[in-house]
């Protein structure tokens, strides 16, 4: 998941870019509005966050802007402002949510978790795929109801593949957003996770998981919801 | 007339103008009136006396028409009198010339025919202006024969012009003396009048200086309603100092304490261990938070002072928090219904509005298992507001504390309370109440009444 952050104050900016790639995500970090339109332009991205008092292009312009170009990814707002009036304004405008400064990071990162899982069409934070289970708050992983043991890469690949279960992803769509831009792309190592990641999950080739379409790329094929409920 | 900055130089500038043009009217009207009425009776005059030239003429003993000068009016008799006379023949000559003429010949060149009337002013070298009548006659003798005659009487214009010009002369003397007496006195009264409004000033000024509360004293209908609002305005603007003074306190002391508590727990970092040292100032960082923000939410509330707030319609801001809400807690899928009479209005801050119900709302989906409920109606005297919830509701002791008064919210309620202080705080701010009860739904109902004549 590629998040774009675009925050004024060098140090919080420095510090919650360094917490959101410890969770897993790759950010792009912009210091003032116009910067942030430029790389919302320049780069593909799964959500935004946003300060409200920024140089240059206000928040709430580079939201319009966002929303103008078509942009349909969340948008999560941070302001000092907390006034209800401010509050509505800022949803009103095309904003999804709203974190008031100063926050907690595990707030902060709860809420992109849930904004990237409804932007997946998911209401729960359990991602249920068939017989995979998801916990995006835990961060477990359980097949057929035996806890799966995964490493952090292999975690947020599966996450990935899950929040976007049906679509096809393409290698450099998967790479971008799972990784820095300053990390050599090398689309081999996506083909490498995505065997590990087969033979963990179903290690008798029993369901066939995830798709390989020759030429365009990865799919989670297993339908979304439990057999059982469906 | 935006020059004249002095109610009373303007009520004074306009007096004069009006009395100006209305006794100019008057002045003109009534010299008209005068004039009219002496040319008339003038003309009476000349008529009179030519009657009476007429009955005096007998015939002479030369079969001529002659003026025995015994029985006359004795200004024919008076040199240059102002009143003359004369009597001619057919043939324009003299018979008779009065004494008052004084050798001079009648001015007169063109004799009327018998039977006619001539009407005429004069102006001669050597006469004062003269109007005269003439009338020719036919006189019928004892012995049958007849002669034409014309009589002829003038009277000096000059005792008429002198009286006319002193007519206009008194009649312009005695407006000037009216116009100038009213304005006087106009003066006066507005000085009387303009009192109360000098008072008002003067303790507005003193109020400025410090030296006054509030204004006192009775003043009349006109200015009680203004007295009332800069009262009110003045009250409000000292409550509202007051209480930037007290949250400017509250705010040093909310920050320093944590501060205090920080710089102590990072002088003894050596004897503790690094967890425990973080998770120490985590609770101070949050402490000073909630303090901080609790402290700026409550300044903000204006509490506005009911002067110049137009009535703001609650169904829009219910509408506005209610599509906020459902967007924030989307996964909780949270069914709120909204029963907000359409001509609810709330007198004051549209920004209180919007923090009260946006605070009461939060809590409701925030601790409601899947139901809200949002009720408000208002009558020309009071708005009441209800929201409602199915959550586990707010217990005796809870509400106890949460309704202390003077209580600080932020000692004494963790988190979830500051919302709730926040709007008792401003709904006390509009003198209204907030009382907690028991909702339809099941959990806890929180309703505010605000009443229309708290804020004045």
């Amino acid at each position: 998941m590629r998040l774009l952050l675009v925050e004024d104050d060098p140090n919080l900016s420095r510090s919650l870019a360094a917490q959101l790639e410890q969770a897993g995500y790759a950010v792009n970090a912009a210091t003032d509005g116009r910067e942030g339109l430029y790389l919302a332009r320049e780069y593909p991205v799964d959500l935004a966050i946003v300060d409200l008092g920024l140089p240059t292009l206000s928040g709430v312009e580079l939201i319009k802007s966002l929303r103008a170009d078509g942009k349909a990814y969340p948008i999560l707002v941070l302001t000092a402002r907390d006034r209800w009036q401010d509050k509505v304004e800022v949803l009103k405008l095309g904003a999804d949510d709203y974190v008031v400064k100063p926050f907690n990071v595990e707030e902060l990162l709860a809420r992109v978790d849930a904004l990237l899982r409804r932007a997946g069409g998911w209401a729960q934070s359990e991602l249920v795929c068939g017989p995979i289970t998801l916990d995006t708050r835990t961060q477990e992983v359980q097949v057929n109801g035996s806890k799966l043991e995964l490493t952090s890469f292999e975690y947020k690949l599966l996450e990935y593949l899950m929040l976007h279960a049906g679509q096809v992803l393409s290698k450099t769509q998967i790479t971008e957003a799972l990784y820095d831009e300053d990390f050599e792309r090398d689309s081999n190592v996506i083909e490498v996770f995505i065997g590990r990641l087969r033979r963990k999950l179903d290690p008798d080739s029993t369901y066939k998981p995830i798709e390989t379409l020759r030429g365009r790329g990865y799919r989670l094929a297993v339908a979304r919801g439990s057999p059982d409920n469906d | 007339m935006a020059l004249v900055r002095s109610l009373r130089a303007r009520v004074v500038l306009w007096v004069s103008v009006a009395l100006v043009v209305l006794f100019a009217v008057t002045i003109v009207g009534l010299d008209i009136a005068f004039r009219d009425s002496t040319d008339r009776a003038r003309r009476e005059l000349l008529e009179v006396q030519l009657l009476g030239l007429i009955a005096l003429a007998e015939p002479d003993f030369g079969g001529e028409l002659a003026l025995p000068t015994d029985a006359i009016d004795p200004q024919f008799e008076v040199a240059n009198s102002g009143l003359y006379g004369a009597l001619f023949d057919s043939g324009g000559r003299a018979l008779w010339q009065s004494l008052s003429l004084i050798g001079r010949d009648f001015p007169v060149d063109d004799l009327p025919l018998a039977g006619e009337q001539r009407d005429f002013t004069l102006d001669v070298p050597g006469f004062p202006p003269l109007e005269a009548l003439l009338m020719g006659i036919t006189w019928e003798f004892a012995d049958g024969h007849t002669g034409a005659y014309t009589f002829a009487i003038a009277v000096s214009l000059e005792t008429y012009n002198e009286r006319q010009q002193a007519f206009r002369r008194n009649l312009i003397g005695w407006f000037l003396g009216i116009t100038v007496t009213m304005l006087l006195v106009i003066s006066g009264l507005l000085t009387f009048v303009l009192l109360p409004l000098r008072r008002l000033e003067r303790q507005v000024r003193e109020v400025e200086a410090g030296e006054r509360v509030s204004l006192t004293g009775r003043y009349p209908t006109e200015l009680v309603g203004l007295a009332d609002n800069l009262n009110t305005l003045i009250d409000t603007e000292r409550r509202r100092l007051a209480r930037y003074r007290h949250t400017l306190d509250d705010l040093a002391h909310s920050l320093k304490t944590p501060l205090a508590a920080m710089r102590t727990l990072l002088a003894e970092q050596k004897s503790r261990p690094q967890e425990q040292r973080h998770e120490a100032l985590e609770r101070e960082l949050e402490r000073m938070d909630q303090r901080v923000s609790y402290q700026l939410r409550r300044a903000r509330a204006s509490g506005a002072t009911g002067l110049g707030t137009e009535p703001v319609p609650v169904a829009p801001v219910v509408d506005d928090l209610k599509q906020t809400l459902d967007k924030v807690y989307r996964d909780k899928r949270v069914s709120c219904t909204l029963d907000v009479a359409a001509g609810a209005v709330f007198r004051g801050d549209p920004g209180d509005l919007t923090e009260i119900l946006g605070n009461l709302m939060d809590n409701a989906y925030k601790y409601c298992r899947g139901r809200v409920r949002v009720t408000a109606q208002s009558t020309p005297e009071r708005l009441v507001i209800t929201v409602g919830d199915d959550g586990r509701g707010i217990s005796a002791a809870e509400a106890a504390t949460l309704f202390q008064r003077g209580q600080r919210a932020d000692e004494s309620v963790p988190g979830q309370g500051i919302g709730l202080a926040v709007v008792r705080e401003t709904v006390e701010l509009y003198r209204g109440a907030l009382d907690v009860g028991r909702s339809e739904l099941g959990g806890a109902e929180l309703r505010i009444e605000l009443a229309r004549a708290g804020l004045l």
